[in-house]
């Protein structure tokens, strides 16, 4: 089926952009395409306009600045899989990048496209909440900065204004001693995930877990942290006892449906099974990783 | 409101200038439009990669762009694969999956062989979890994907012979059945999951074994 017929917009900056949203009517906006394309050609999506934003250079980046990894909004899936600065030290990154969708959908696909179509089964969600990143939108009344645990509202529905354009997503530096890791389960390659946890550490000098983060995807209404199991690692020394536990109370705390893939009950069991593993990963990470000294 | 447009595309060397509307998808310039039907589409919705084309170098679905969008790229379809300059008669790819039988119904191969030329471009001694990971954006619902990986190593041989006798100069002979590459396709159909699918992750992964009530 074709979309429906569309004005296509083409700014060539954000502020070209921004008063763009601004002045259309019910404009939608294109980045990568690999959700929205599709969801117009069904006619899920029936925009009188699109505001293609792939000619806006300026949001084509992937960097340490300030004490953040930011990522613009035209990076690509591929560009965080071929990035040089995300490897072990962004062990969830390095996870997440290659196991999104397949390489042709990853060279067109970005993450801030991902995480602004706020689908509870993208991967991206879960990666910002464990990391305490943060989504940075433009507006008319200029910019403004979303923590990602008051971003996501419900599946595809965020607090994103309808006038504002997210320029970028960002997560702090890691610490001395952080490690994050992904743990996806999915039918094949291209699907989305049946349940994911994202998992983060951060220990002190004594090896105590200072800090613990966990994003899930795939198993509640958005992508969503497992507070208690959080809590209950923090004070603690890392060991799979330990693990055994969080993952259970993060568990407990998913929300998973049950659908064609798998049983309420058995996603449930996953998220114990993925976060445990996502836990060991990160750990793991949390020893070897050295201090980035960043630009 | 959705007035037509003018765009210009450069499809295996040659400018086409064409008038699109907004909503036209790349596949459907490039095979209506153009007339060059050597890009397949199969699912229509993102999932198969029958249309799998080369833009600016990249592999990237065609059903998934707009033609406006892709104004002004460089496009490689398979139509344009015998005219490149490591062809010969025809391109090794094209070699590989006539010697190793790499296509069965064919409706995935010109997707199979832009991902394979990517993958080559790239990485021109892969192994065969690296194509197989390369070519996972890619179904063939004949299942036929052992060939196809024994049609891209085919490929990789073939090339890496000519680097090696000539210092890469595009003067090889096309390989035959038992060219460079018929000895790698034997042993690895021992393993229980090989023609299961195009998934690399499948052959590696630890999935959880517990019991699942379901």
């Amino acid at each position: 089926m074709k979309s429906a017929p569309f004005e296509h917009h083409e700014p060539t900056t954000v502020d070209e952009a921004v008063s763009l949203l601004e002045s259309l009517d019910g404009p939608t906006i294109l980045s990568g395409g690999q959700s929205l394309v599709p969801m117009l050609r069904f006619r899920l999506a029936n925009p009188d306009v699109v505001v293609d934003i792939n000619g806006i250079d300026s949001l084509d980046y992937l960097h340490e600045e300030d004490g953040y990894l930011r990522i613009g909004a035209l990076a690509r899936h591929a560009d965080v899989e071929d990035s040089s600065l995300i490897d072990e030290t962004y062990g969830s990154f390095a996870d997440v990048a290659p196991l999104v969708a397949d390489p042709q959908v990853r060279n067109r696909g970005t993450v801030v496209g991902s995480v602004a179509q706020a689908d509870p089964k993208g991967d991206w969600g879960s990666i910002l909440l464990a990391h305490d990143g943060e989504v940075i939108a433009r507006g008319p009344d200029g910019e403004r900065t979303i923590p990602a645990d008051e971003f996501f509202l419900l599946p595809y529905d965020t607090t994103l204004d309808d006038t504002e354009l997210i320029t970028e997503v960002r997560v702090p530096t890691p610490a001395p001693r952080e490690g994050s890791a992904y743990h996806k389960l999915k039918r094949k390659t291209g699907d989305y995930a049946m349940a994911g946890v994202a998992a983060r550490l951060v220990l002190d000098d004594d090896d105590v877990i200072e800090t613990a983060r966990l994003g899930m995807t795939a198993v509640d209404i958005t992508n969503a942290r497992a507070t208690d199991a959080e809590a209950h690692l923090e004070g603690e020394r890392p060991s799979s006892e330990l693990f055994e536990e969080a993952g259970g109370l993060a568990a407990e705390e998913s929300n998973p449906e049950s659908d064609e893939h798998g049983d309420a009950g058995y996603k449930e069991r996953m998220v114990d099974v993925l976060a445990q593993r996502a836990l060991g990963d990160a750990a793991e990470r949390a020893g070897l990783v050295k201090r980035r000294v960043s630009q | 409101m959705t007035d037509e447009r003018e765009i210009t595309l450069t499809i295996n060397g040659t400018e086409h200038t064409l008038e699109v509307e907004p909503r036209r998808l790349l596949v459907h310039a490039i095979r209506e439009d153009l007339d060059m039907t050597g890009t397949h589409i199969g699912c229509d919705t993102g999932n198969c990669g029958a249309c799998t084309i080369l833009k600016d170098g990249e592999p990237i679905k065609s059903c998934l762009m707009f033609a406006a969008q892709a104004d002004g790229a460089e496009i490689l379809t398979v139509e344009g694969m015998e005219d490149l300059p490591e062809a010969t008669d025809l391109h090794p790819l094209q070699e590989g999956f006539k010697a190793e039988h790499g296509l069965q119904c064919g409706y995935c191969t010109p997707g199979m062989l832009m991902a394979g030329k990517a993958l080559l471009d790239e990485n021109p001694d892969p192994d065969e979890e690296t194509i197989r990971d390369a070519i996972s954006g890619n179904l063939c619902r004949c299942t036929g994907y052992q060939n196809i990986v024994s049609s891209i190593e085919y490929a990789a041989d073939e090339l890496a012979d000519r680097t090696a006798t000539d210092g890469g100069a595009v003067t090889a002979e096309p390989g035959g059945g038992d060219g460079p590459g018929a000895d790698d396709a034997e042993a690895v159909c021992g393993q229980s999951e090989c023609c299961g699918g195009p998934d690399a992750d499948l052959f590696e992964r630890d999935y959880p074994t517990e019991d699942t009530d379901t």
